[in-house]
């Protein structure tokens, strides 16, 4: 065998061993902390355990998935979870993409617009929540309320009636993640040809065609990346709606995420808690696993 | 001609205008109302010009239900956090950007999959086997617990930075027998300094922010910042002006990385969501 056959082979075997060393750190702190946990609720949906009547704990089999389909409150959770999803996400894109589109035809400001773009992404949602609850929902004092009743359409109690907590919750979230797809789409927008479009208007093509023809299919990939992890975002909502509203009024807003947290710890019915928790990883993974291959298909 | 585009100038500016006013104006709302008596944030209708007043922050900096404590913890967990984060993930994004080895595809994909999971899902072995080993309300719980959102993150995001270094240079240092952890540190990291700034920023804000696992593991010694905030209004319902004074200072951190980092955090979110990592 030739010698520098020879060397090349053991370069090779450096190089895998220097990967194994620099990488067994992260998989192992990530087998600890992600996949074991893992392993362990699993096993925990399997069994009774409710901390508020400990001497009833013990295996159950499949009792707690038996118990969701005769549960109202499951069901009511994983329809508002699916509207909560599919609102938050849909607005997000459409209201970022669209004021992407207009400010990036104007010509000085977008520096300052970025940074309010920021201020919501970067506040912690608890406190985005504590926010809206006080001083920007509240009946009589909130600002949304001083604007409606300034133009007549009177006061509400925007998270105390259940239909307009759901429309605030929903608000609220898109509100603070607007700006991410705004930010990411702009910054997309801004790196695309501009010799594309002189031809298309040559073509006399009307913006609207423009839109279509060119700029979608250009963004696509980076508005399917937008949604997926604003899919994922919207699916482990927790902190502002849990400040706003705490799931309620009763469970108006109490998305799956909520629920599943609820009966964990309010109620401490871990047992069940668990095999809640297991359907929404269920359904975060089947969603990712779609939207992963959907945008391998199309590019 | 002219007339109508000084017309769509103008309505440009107003739709500008309006978003700005839309995410800017709760938190300076808020701002305002943090120098407000409780008495002027009850008016209506609403108070403009008043007469500001320091007595907010002076009660939650030195009153009774202080937060400079939940500060301290929010400072603790964040920065230890942080630097174990970006210790653990920036050798293996180095691997995982870089460097040949067998089941390369395997590993990058549980990585990713790792960022998919709720965290509702993990918070309830966490509590069991915390509470077992007695580690409930302790900062070590609390920092190792916040690597499941953290290093998944931190490792995507260095990946997109380390496969932009140009080969070369790599192969430049290795031929120096420089030796190859050398190489990494000397050579590599350098090149990728932009990408460690993007990635500590972003690290540090999620675990500022995190309110979920600090509210269920941590108690009465580690109580983060955001979980103090969510305490005081169950317990003061309607003390709205020094809610705000409190919400200012817990945010001032994050807002202000906001402001002065904006560049980095507008890269970070741009570079997360072309290449398919980053969770916020």
């Amino acid at each position: 065998m030739p010698a520098a056959a020879v060397r090349g082979r053991s370069l090779e075997a450096q190089e895998r061993r220097f990967a194994l060393w620099l990488l067994a750190p992260a998989l192992a702190a990530l087998l600890l902390t992600t996949t074991v946990p893992l392993v362990y609720l699993a096993w925990n949906s399997l069994h009774r355990l409710d901390l508020s009547m400990p001497w009833l704990s013990g295996f159950a089999g499949l009792d707690n998935y038996a118990k969701m389909g005769s549960d109202p409150r499951f069901w009511n959770s994983l329809w508002l979870t699916f509207v909560y999803t599919v609102s938050t996400v849909t607005l997000q894109v459409i209201v970022g993409l669209s004021l992407a589109l207009l400010v990036l035809q104007i010509p000085k400001g977008q520096g300052l617009l970025r940074v309010a773009a920021i201020l919501p992404i970067v506040l912690a949602p608890v406190v985005v929540g504590l926010f809206w609850r006080t001083l920007v929902l509240a009946p009589d004092v909130g600002l949304v309320d001083l604007v409606t009743r300034s133009l007549g359409l009177g006061s509400h109690n925007w998270l105390g009636d259940p239909q307009l907590a759901l429309i605030s919750v929903i608000a609220i979230h898109t509100w603070q993640w607007t700006p991410f797809a705004f930010l990411v789409l702009l910054a997309t927008l801004a790196t695309l040809p501009p010799d594309v479009y002189e031809a298309a208007r040559l073509d006399r093509a009307s913006a609207w065609q423009r839109f279509v023809h060119i700029t979608l299919p250009l963004i696509r990939p980076a508005v399917v990346m937008v949604v997926i992890l604003r899919m994922m975002t919207a699916l482990s909502a927790f902190a502002a709606i849990f400040a706003a509203t705490g799931g309620g009024p009763g469970s108006a807003t109490e998305i799956l995420n909520l629920y599943a947290y609820r009966t964990s710890f309010t109620e401490l019915n871990l047992g069940y808690g668990a095999s809640l928790a297991m359907v929404l990883l269920a359904i975060t993974l089947g969603i990712s696993y779609l939207m992963f291959r959907l945008r391998r298909v199309r590019r | 001609m002219n007339g109508r585009r000084a017309v769509r100038r103008i309505a440009l500016a107003a739709v500008a205008g309006v978003g700005l006013a839309v995410w800017a104006f709760p938190v300076l709302w808020g701002l305002l109302t943090s120098f407000k008596t409780e008495r002027d944030v009850l008016a209506y209708p609403p108070v403009w010009i008043f007469k500001p007043t320091l007595d907010n922050y002076r009660e939650v900096l030195f009153g009774a239900s202080s937060i400079v404590p939940n500060l301290w913890s929010s400072l603790v967990v964040s920065t230890c956090a942080t630097r174990l984060t970006m210790l653990i993930a920036v050798p293996a994004a180095y691997a995982l950007g870089r460097l040949r080895y067998p089941a390369k595809r395997t590993s990058g994909f549980y990585v990713l999959a790792t960022q998919m999971l709720p965290p509702v899902g993990l918070i309830i072995p966490y509590y069991l086997a915390l509470q077992r080993l007695g580690a409930l309300d302790t900062y070590s719980g609390l920092i190792v617990i916040y690597l499941t959102f953290s290093l998944p993150f931190a490792i995507w995001l260095m990946v997109s930075y380390f496969e932009d270094v140009p080969l070369e240079m790599e192969e430049a240092a290795l031929l120096d027998r420089a030796g190859r952890l050398r190489a990494l540190w000397h050579v590599i990291l350098p090149q990728v300094r932009g990408g460690i700034a993007v990635t500590t920023i972003f690290v540090f804000l999620n675990a500022w922010n995190e309110f979920m696992f600090a509210v269920v593991l941590g108690g009465n010694r580690v109580r983060p910042v955001t979980v103090a905030m969510f305490n005081f209004i169950s317990v003061e319902q309607t003390q709205w002006a020094r809610l705000a004074a409190g919400a200012m200072l817990a945010m001032a951190p994050v807002i202000l990385i906001g402001i002065f980092a904006q560049r980095h955090i507008v890269k970070g979110l741009t570079v997360g969501a072309v290449k398919g990592g980053g969770r916020r």
